[in-house]
């Protein structure tokens, strides 16, 4: 079933009306009964009763305060109980993810993707996941603040129109913006303006982790302003350089759903793609890597230049490695090399050569130049041109910096971002910020930039902003608010329509100024509600352009760059900076599930170790939880260590985003701010790094602590080769007596009968099923020291398990969630049958019954029960709980809980069956992992109609279950792990 | 100081049971005087210490019922952490209590009259400890009694297929007829008591608890009867209840807890357990109250030899279950095995193994059998061990199960140790009571087997026994020679 957003929408901006109309009716009519008990006229009475129903109305959305009042007048449409869902689209960077979000009674509750948009396919991650309970934090900034003190907007717009008059003079000299990048008509437009209207001002779009180099390294080989996309399905062979293209990179949802693709394989005789990857740390995509090599960020360059050169010499000439400078890297297996020159010239037009963001625009041009050589550019790599884009800019940055220390800027305005928590380290931005006279900072949350500036404006979630954002492909989409602001805050587009323009509009006419030439104003109402329906604009994406090779400006770049592949020493380490896979650059840091969001690869929460490869942990006399204190450029930093296999020898790899102060209840005190080791010169890697023991430990909670898989059968892996050889495999590698049982057994044979299937094969690891389940089920977070006891909830987890050489494994990952066991161990030791069986084959938990003995959590061997040790919800707080599945119970202290396949959805689909006299059709239900999975690894379905999905998948020669020879007959089955490796490196 | 009897003594005859030359009337008057005369200073300091100990225990129950359990180390995988370990091994003292009064009385041990009140009273008060563990130890504490098959309007039974409920029927059957048993047997001592109280309340309370006894013949032989009918009744018991809560372990799928050897394994660590606790117990009061002609060495022997025995079925238990280990070629079973002896668990099993196995040994030796510090370091290495072998059986096996992804290491918090301790004083806090005011030795049984009950008994300096009608078993009570 395809769940789309009505035609309907809300305006909530109009009918919230502004916060002095808000305060007007405050003052007129205070909350509370004192009226109440005056002599009351009736028609005081009536009028009060008015007053508060529209108050209901206007903040009906919000949470009710104090009285409850019914719908007089009901919204139409509206069926308590029956939820809503709108599309709207996540803006992320310089790309936007298009979501359809589920409503109800006006709160939103649970983000999807959107199937047609090109970013997000139906599917999610974890921060759209996440983005639910970032709403509704309730440490986001509240009010408007000058210097402390709360102000209204309308002295706020007094203040800057008090400063406009003056810039309108000088033409904005000494006027400066700092802006995050953005994807966007609206705001482009805005910018525009505010250009037009103020020529002297500077601008500067700045983004801690971005895509500058890749946009820099394309702009440098083809000489235009491109966006790359990557059609991995169409593509054999992939060698990413140090590019974790599922998981840390731009456009991971798109990217895991095409590569995939390209690894789905329904029997041995179907083929799939390979892929190579060079990397220094070990990432996901290192993790499905079917060759993996470690090597030093600074290494990937050379090795680039020399694989150019291996096409070379297999007949593929790539433009502009003739005048490189590229020096050692002579050591770099000349065999693997040649075997990844080989493929790719046996695949050309069906290959991709993809490199990460950290690498510098050099490599990105010499990649570009490969990729054009080898025939895939406009083939498996589409071009885009994207006018709406601003993208982060290292230089205007400087720039800018370079203009306040001069004393040239009297007025900055901060469009979001937190330039003094996450700006390059050495232009020291909190003080470069007192010297300007006023600052603004438009933010979420009071944070590090906002306690420097003198007006803080607090920042709408895009849940609560109307907006618009495209795609990577610049396919348009709306952002569309699904709840009036919670708080007194204002959107990007509306600061930015006061500084431009003071047009006084509000959100929505701003955003449909810029939409009606889009749409054309002859049927603009009609095209406009097709937008809002369908979440974008069908068609709008740019058309992909064949950029050629500009041979001067390539040559210029890549002659200019020096491709060193020599590696550094353990006393002269390379540093690695990354984006955290929860907390992205910092600005999900306060939010809970994300930080208790096992890390996929370390399965780290709640912190950000440096992580070092077990050689160098030897080297330097480092054991896991050891306090080093690192020193860069000039910089030291002290903070915990962790020894990661796989990692790059001598690199050590820090993670952004930790380390915030002040900002609120979950982000306060967790982990160390990496920042402070970042610098322009070293913004994503560099040399010169040391590590000095020095004599404090730490405690590291992970979800994970033993890594191996001790020989056992849990995750089954073979070859292509193996695979055909021995198709039957996974089924073959245990063997145990007939399985048979002392009793007669239910007879599932009739009705529906749930079941799921995993694919390990394509299953990357990501782990935005964990968080997906999450916001679906309620489920609670309880802490750093609360998960190194091992009482994390997670419903859903991803085992990670190492196989092979200890220094440098690989990879496997395998989700686990409840097996939904037929003959299930849990059910049989319960003393009280709290948890008992459905005719529907689910394994049922039954909270109120339930009264904690803990023995089903023993008997199960997968452990996927999870137990409320304490009463993790008592303290959620009111606005916390809006984000809550109001048809999920929410559990209390000493009850066990487990995944019960979105038995809320099972039965929402069900009913709904029911009520239109059908049977369910196959895919009507998806339960939430299943939704979010970009890999599509996840298929649920009913087992007993043979041509479901699910069915189909339990046919599979490759399907296997856990632990069979138990005889617990679990509903979940997996489909084993096939690896594709090059034969000549056998 | 010698009869006849002593004299003759042969192999197959008994030494003398109770030494000193003791009488009818010493005997009442020794046990007696204990709760008759004032309270020693000792005693307020013994209940001193152990009291605050329940004290904390309380005060830590309730912290336990405003928190959750999560004060304790217990976490997934390790579902069931410390209290369980206690339970069962207080389970487990409570077993020889009951053998030695049901067992031994149906086999005719007349060994078992000097300690089998005080081995019972042990065995409720452990029982007592070990309930309050599975008790507290529920989530939802407040809604435990749904284990109880209570009619309701839902129809809502416990689910009789769960080990758990097995438990709950056989402990609390345990308890309610072991609780039966002593106090059945104890009628005969109260009604002396009474009948030599000298204050208004001792005549009371003994009063009410006497059941009116008066020592008839018809009493006697309905007294006899009941005690028969009950130790007929306690016997199964002992071999059932610690059977049962083996099976907790065994039914489920766990490698290392689903094992067919359990329920026996069980039974005799438990009785191995409960018998160096009542040889602890025994050792204290026995120096404390001087009560070496009551408790002789003899009876001490008698009791390292079954400790040795079943230290013995323990020892080659333990061997068995890691044989068969590795012999079922199922690697999970061998894994946990290998774990328990060389995992991050080592220090318990090794523990385990020095304690239960290799301290039994010294009582191959006579020599030792017979030395009450030897017997004494023993008894109190053997209950450590025994608390060792549940803590190995429960933790390890958890800890690491199938899924290594699962494994983690297990630590107790303060809580896991605090109510440990707790229990402990709960334990020794009921036991001076018992001391204080009941017969700790039972007098109706001691006299007995004193050589006066013999009927055809001749003392050298010319006392005979007059009554030769007097039945076998019973035939003195105390009020004969009061």
């Amino acid at each position: 079933m395809k769940l789309k957003g009505k035609e309907y929408w809300r305006s909530l901006d109009q009918l919230a009306g502004t916060p002095e109309f808000k305060e007007f009716l405050h003052r007129e009519f205070p909350v509370g009964a004192s009226e109440m008990l005056d002599n009351t006229t009736r028609r005081k009475f009536l009028g009060l009763m008015g007053a508060s129903l529209a108050l209901a109305g206007l903040s009906g959305c919000r949470r009710p305060v104090e009285k409850v009042i019914p719908y007089v007048i009901p919204p139409e449409e509206i069926v308590p109980g029956i939820p809503q869902y709108y599309s709207t689209t996540m803006p992320f960077g310089s790309n936007s993810y298009g979501l359809i979000v589920k409503s109800h009674e006006g709160r939103p509750t649970k983000c999807e993707g959107n199937d047609d948009h090109p970013s997000s396919y139906g599917k999610s991650n974890t921060f759209i996941q996440g983005a639910m309970l970032g709403l509704y934090d309730p440490d986001r900034s509240q009010h408007i603040l000058q210097d402390g003190l709360e102000r209204s907007w309308n002295d706020f717009a007094s203040f800057w129109s008090g400063l406009r008059q003056g810039f309108a003079a000088n033409g904005g000299s000494g006027l400066a913006v700092i802006s995050e990048s953005f994807n966007s008509p609206t705001l482009a437009r805005l910018t525009q303006e505010f250009k037009t209207a103020f020529p002297q001002a500077m601008w500067a779009t700045y983004e801690p982790v971005s895509d500058e180099n890749i946009f820099e390294g394309i702009r440098a080989a083809t000489n235009g302003n491109y966006i790359p996309v990557y059609h991995f399905e169409n593509a054999d062979i992939i060698l990413s350089l140090d590019s974790d293209f599922l998981l840390s990179e731009s456009e991971n949802i798109a990217n895991t759903k095409r590569f995939t693709d390209r690894r789905r394989i329904s029997s041995e005789t179907e083929s799939m793609s390979r892929l190579y990857i060079v990397e220094s740390g070990f990432s996901i995509t290192g993790g499905m890597a079917d060759h993996r090599m470690r090597l030093q960020s600074r290494q990937v360059g050379a090795f680039a230049v020399r694989v150019a050169q291996a096409l070379g010499e297999q007949g593929v000439q790539v433009e502009g490695i003739n005048n490189i400078q590229v020096s050692g890297g002579d050591n770099f297996d000349r065999q693997w090399i040649n075997a990844v020159a080989g493929d790719l010239v046996q695949a050309q037009g069906r290959s991709i050569v993809v490199a990460g963001r950290n690498q510098p625009p050099a490599v990105h041009a010499l990649v570009a130049s490969i990729n054009a050589a080898l025939g895939n550019a406009g083939a498996t790599i589409t071009y885009h041109q994207n006018p709406n884009t601003s993208h982060s800019n290292g230089g205007e940055l400087a720039n800018l910096a370079g203009a306040i220390r001069n004393g040239n800027i009297n007025t900055l305005v901060i469009l979001g971002g937190n330039p003094v928590y996450n700006a390059p380290a050495d232009m020291d931005f909190g003080s470069l910020l007192s010297g300007v006279e006023n600052t603004v900072h438009l933010s979420g949350y009071v944070d590090e930039t906002s306690r420097e500036a003198d007006w803080h404006i607090p920042q709408s979630h895009f849940l609560e902003s109307w907006g618009d954002a495209g795609s990577a492909d610049g396919t348009l989409g709306i952002i569309q608010p699904l709840i009036s602001p919670l708080f007194d805050s204002y959107t990007n587009v509306h600061v930015l329509d006061l500084l431009a323009n003071n047009s006084g509009q509000n959100d929505y006419e701003i955003v449909r100024r810029t939409w009606r030439p889009i749409l054309g104003n002859g049927n603009f109402e009609r095209n406009w509600r097709r937008v809002l329906h369908d979440g974008l604009l069908p068609g709008s994406s740019s058309p992909p352009a064949s950029p050629g090779i500009n041979n001067s400006s390539l040559s210029a770049v890549l002659s200019a760059h020096r491709f060193d592949g020599g590696a550094v020493s353990a006393s002269n380490l390379e540093i690695v900076f990354q984006p955290s896979n929860a907390t992205y650059d910092g600005r999900y840091a306060n939010n809970g599930w994300l930080q208790e969001f096992s890390d996929p690869v370390t399965k780290i929460v709640w912190d950000n170790p440096v992580l070092i490869s077990p050689a160098t942990a030897r080297e330097l006399d480092l054991e896991n939880n050891d306090m080093v204190n690192i020193s860069f450029d000039g910089r030291e930093l002290e903070m915990p260590v962790w020894i990661q296999p796989g990692h790059a020898d001598n690199t050590i790899s820090v993670t952004l985003g930790y380390g915030r102060e002040s900002i609120g209840r979950v982000a306060d005190g967790v982990g160390f701010n990496t920042y402070l080791l970042r610098s322009s010169s070293g913004l994503n890697f560099g040399d010169g790094a040391s590590l000095r023991k020095t004599n404090g430990s730490y405690r590291i909670s992970a979800t994970q602590d033993h890594h191996s898989m001790e020989g056992r059968p849990i995750v089954r892996e073979a070859t292509v080769e193996e695979y055909q050889d021995e198709p039957h495999f996974a089924e073959e590698m245990v063997k145990h007596p007939p399985l048979k049982s002392m009793w007669q057994e239910f007879d599932y044979s009739k009705g529906y009968q749930w079941g799921m299937s995993i694919d390990l094969n394509t299953c990357t690891g990501c782990n935005a099923c964990n968080i997906a389940c999450q916001s679906e089920n309620n489920i609670p977070i309880v802490g750093k020291e609360q998960v190194y006891k091992g009482r994390e909830m997670h419903w859903i987890r991803i085992d990670r398990y190492y196989t092979g050489d200890p220094e440098n494994p690989e990879m496997v990952h395998q989700p686990l969630l409840c097996q939904q066991c037929e003959n299930a161990p849990c059910e049989q030791v319960c003393p009280v049958a709290a948890t008992m069986h459905s005719k529907e084959g689910l394994n049922q938990m039954v909270y109120n019954r339930c009264i904690g003995t803990r023995y089903c959590s023993n008997n199960c061997p997968y452990k996927v029960r999870r137990f409320n040790f304490f009463n993790y919800t008592k303290d959620t707080p009111e606005i916390v709980k809006m984000a809550q599945n109001p048809e999920v119970t929410v559990r209390s202290r000493g009850v066990m809980e487990k995944c019960t396949y979105c038995v809320q959805r099972i039965n929402v689909a069900k009913i709904r069956a029911n009520v239109e006299d059908r049977l369910l059709q196959d895919g009507e239900i998806k339960t939430a992992c299943q939704q979010t999975c970009p890999a599509d690894a996840i298929v649920f379905g009913d087992i007993n109609d043979p041509d479901s999905r699910v069915s189909q998948a339990k046919k599979q020669n490759r399907d296997y279950v856990l632990l069979a020879e138990l005889n617990n007959k679990p509903r979940t089955s997996f489909l084993a792990k096939i690896r594709n490796p090059n034969p000549a490196l056998g | 100081m010698s009869s006849p009897k002593e004299k003759t003594s042969t192999i197959l005859d008994e030494p003398l049971l109770i030494t000193g030359g003791q009488t009818f009337h010493s005997v009442t008057d020794k046990i007696s005087s204990i709760t008759e005369r004032k309270t020693p200073p000792a005693w307020f300091i013994a209940i001193g210490i152990s009291g605050s100990a329940v004290l904390m225990l309380f005060g830590m129950i309730g912290y336990l019922f405003w928190e959750g359990i999560g004060i304790w180390g217990n976490q997934v995988p390790v579902g069931w952490g410390w209290p369980i370990v206690n339970f069962v091994f207080w389970v487990g003292i409570g077993h020889a209590g009951t053998l030695i009064s049901a067992i031994l009385f149906l086999l005719r041990q007349r060994w078992r009259t000097s300690i089998n009140r005080f081995a019972e009273a042990m065995t409720i008060f452990a029982v007592m400890c070990a309930l309050l563990f599975p008790s507290i130890h529920v989530g939802r504490v407040w809604v435990m009694y749904w284990v109880a098959p209570l009619p309701n309007q839902m129809s809502l039974w416990p689910n009789f297929r769960s080990p758990l409920i097995w438990d709950f029927f056989a402990v609390g059957t345990y308890f309610a007829v072991s609780l039966l048993f002593w106090y059945t047997g104890m009628i005969p001592d109260l009604a002396t008591f009474r009948d030599r109280a000298k204050t208004k309340i001792r005549k009371i309370v003994f009063g009410i608890l006497s059941f009116g006894w008066h020592g008839g013949n018809r009493q006697w032989k309905h007294y006899e009867m009941a005690y028969l009918i009950l130790a007929g009744i306690a016997t199964p018991l002992v071999l059932s209840v610690h059977s049962i809560v083996a099976t907790d372990f065994a039914t489920s799928q766990l490698p290392g807890w689903h094992t067919t050897i359990f329920p026996p394994y069980f039974v005799a660590g438990a009785i191995f357990s409960g018998f160096a606790m009542v040889l602890t117990l025994a050792i204290i009061a026995r120096k404390i109250f001087s009560l070496e002609h009551y408790l002789t060495i003899y009876h001490f022997e008698k009791m390292n030899k079954i400790i040795l025995l079943t230290g013995m079925i323990v020892a080659y238990a333990y061997a068995t279950e890691f044989f068969m280990s590795w012999y079922s070629g199922n690697m999970y079973e061998w894994f946990t095995f290998k774990n328990r002896a060389f995992g991050p668990y080592a220090w318990g099993y090794w523990i385990m193994i020095f304690c239960n196995v290799v301290v039994p040994q010294i009582l191959w030796f006579k020599k030792f059998r017979r030395s009450i510090p030897v017997m004494f370091v023993a008894a109190i290495l053997i209950n450590v061990g025994m608390w060792f072998e549940r803590f190995v059986i429960i933790i390890s096996s958890l800890a690491n199960d199938f899924l290594p992804a699962n494994w983690l290491y297990f630590s107790p918090t303060i809580f896991d140790i605090g109510m440990l301790i707790g229990s402990f004083g709960l334990f020794f806090t009921m036991f001076l009571l018992f001391l204080r005011f009941l017969p700790m030795i039972a007098m109706s049984e001691v006299k007995n087997v004193l050589p006066e009950a013999d009927p055809h008994f001749y003392s050298s300096n010319g006392r005979t026994n007059g009554n030769k009608s007097i039945s076998l078993s019973g035939e003195i009570t105390g009020e004969a020679d009061s």
